[in-house]
């Protein structure tokens, strides 16, 4: 074991020094992980609700679509962007191939599925009567999307989580789409597998895991304490 | 679009035509899948079993840990694998750091969670009643633990599919441990990866669309099984 212990006794002080390299890893993840969630929650909330209250023919086909979409390997999703970005490609024109911008394209586009195919699923989850009886007291669609936002807020929060853990873990798609260039575009993650790429050195390594394991126990802990604040589904609505 | 066309056009006869060496890669993932899946099954279902039938103090812990187990990121699962196999580490007499072998220890250890978590939560959504009548008719462990497995099939079933589909797409470990040797222990995710790296982009889409059409089978088995189950269903025979 005194293998293992070596590599952390070197590991902590590339931590507590602020060793450069790993200060951009982080500095990158986590603009990484904010951006890309938040750009999939812009653009999956929306659809999500739309799933989950929408009445209308082939839902249940796009809510199976949805959750299918969730096992979509990262390297598939990589490389089906990677062409739309390289100069040939339709997008080429952009130039932002093995660029940070598509780095959050990839990511954004992972986490989509989880907040497309969670939210219609905590929805689900609600109170059959709830969302009945909004509708029934003359609720329009904005007052009863707020509602319902509102009601599964624990349960869309965990798909938040998961969305985030999803960025900050991922490497297919990374390592594809941004080339893994140092200091650029590497994540924690696409940094950790690059030290071993190479034989790289093993405190180094460490150091990175050690970090990533504080950044995702970091976010899933505020973002616990963002879910559990109201404590459990309140019945409060407003007669519109 | 006309880069998209033009790799299709070279991708889509080497899988028509079964390409030796996309065919080798095919083979050792779906080996890899099959072994990972099983070991883990087998290693996975006790614990499972023993977390949502047991009543021991401190099973709501453990519980907790097995659903946080799902959310380690891979490439951590294979730095630490790393730190435990390389030469000069504990089990670095084993020699198992870049093998086969090694490959399907990482994938195990990638889909035991899936399996205990899921399949865990399965069982402990049975009905309220269902279990503890059966303790209260003289059922034994064995028998409990039977009806437990038969009752919660479905649960049980759809933790495997998510099991064999991260071990179909996961690529972190895997390149880490089995440090991606082409023609060796290349799997379809790993070998995208890789081909992607040498610019090959007409391999890696050809690779990448097996991967997607072996997901996508394992999703329609998903689709079948849960339209089948329509709710679990109550009927077994009194345990005498």
């Amino acid at each position: 074991m005194s293998y293992i212990w070596d590599q952390i006794r070197g590991a902590i002080p590339l931590i507590t020094h602020g060793n450069p390299y790993l200060m951009n890893l982080l500095w990158v993840s986590v603009r990484v992980a904010v951006i890309s969630t938040s750009a999939a929650l812009v653009v999956g909330l929306p659809l999500g609700l739309a799933l989950g209250l929408g009445r209308f023919r082939g839902r249940r086909a796009l809510q199976i679509l949805a959750n299918a979409s969730l096992a979509l390997p990262s390297v598939v999703v990589g490389i089906g962007l990677v062409l739309l970005l390289l100069p040939q490609g339709a997008f080429g024109s952009l130039r932002i191939e093995f660029t940070l911008p598509a780095v959050y394209i990839a990511q954004a586009l992972l986490a989509l599925p989880y907040i497309v195919a969670l939210t219609p699923a905590a929805i689900q989850g609600l109170p059959p009567g709830l969302l009945a009886q909004a509708r029934a007291l003359g609720a329009g669609r904005v007052q009863l999307s707020l509602l319902a936002l509102r009601e599964a807020k624990i349960a869309l929060l965990a798909a938040v989580i998961a969305a985030a853990g999803a960025t900050i873990a991922e490497v297919g798609a990374v390592v594809i789409v941004g080339g893994n260039f140092e200091g650029r575009d590497q994540t924690l993650a696409s940094g950790l597998m690059d030290q071993f790429n190479y034989s790289g050195q093993q405190p180094l390594a460490t150091a990175i895991a050690i970090m990533m394991v504080v950044v995702i126990l970091v976010m899933a802990g505020v973002l616990t304490v963002i879910q559990q604040r109201t404590g459990g589904i309140q019945m409060r609505f407003r007669t519109a | 679009m006309r880069l998209i066309w033009d790799e299709l056009r070279v991708a889509l006869p080497m899988i028509w035509h079964g390409n030796p060496y996309l065919l080798s890669i095919i083979w050792f993932t779906l080996k890899v899948a099959a072994v990972a899946t099983a070991l883990a099954t087998a290693i996975g279902l006790p614990i499972a079993l023993g977390l949502a039938l047991g009543r021991f103090p401190g099973r709501q812990f453990l519980r907790m840990l097995a659903n946080a187990s799902l959310a380690v990121p891979p490439v951590l699962v294979g730095a630490i694998l790393y730190l435990l196999m390389t030469v000069q580490a504990p089990l670095g007499s084993l020699r198992l750091i870049w093998t086969r072998e090694a490959v399907f220890i990482a994938q195990t250890i990638l889909a035991l969670p899936f399996i205990i978590a899921l399949s865990a939560a399965a069982i402990q959504a049975l009905p309220e009643g269902l279990l503890s009548q059966a303790r209260l008719l003289g059922a034994g462990r064995l028998q409990l633990c039977g009806l437990a497995l038969r009752e919660a099939r479905i649960g049980v079933i759809a933790a495997v599919i998510a099991a064999l589909g991260t071990s179909l797409s996961e690529v972190a470990a895997v390149t880490i441990i089995g440090g991606n040797i082409y023609g060796y222990d290349q799997t379809l995710a790993s070998a995208t990866l890789f081909e992607v790296d040498g610019a090959n982009y007409a391999d890696a889409v050809a690779i990448a669309i097996v991967l997607i059409a072996m997901i996508l089978i394992l999703m329609c088995g998903l689709g079948v099984l849960q339209q089948q189950s329509g709710g679990i269903r109550m009927r077994f025979r009194s345990a005498t």
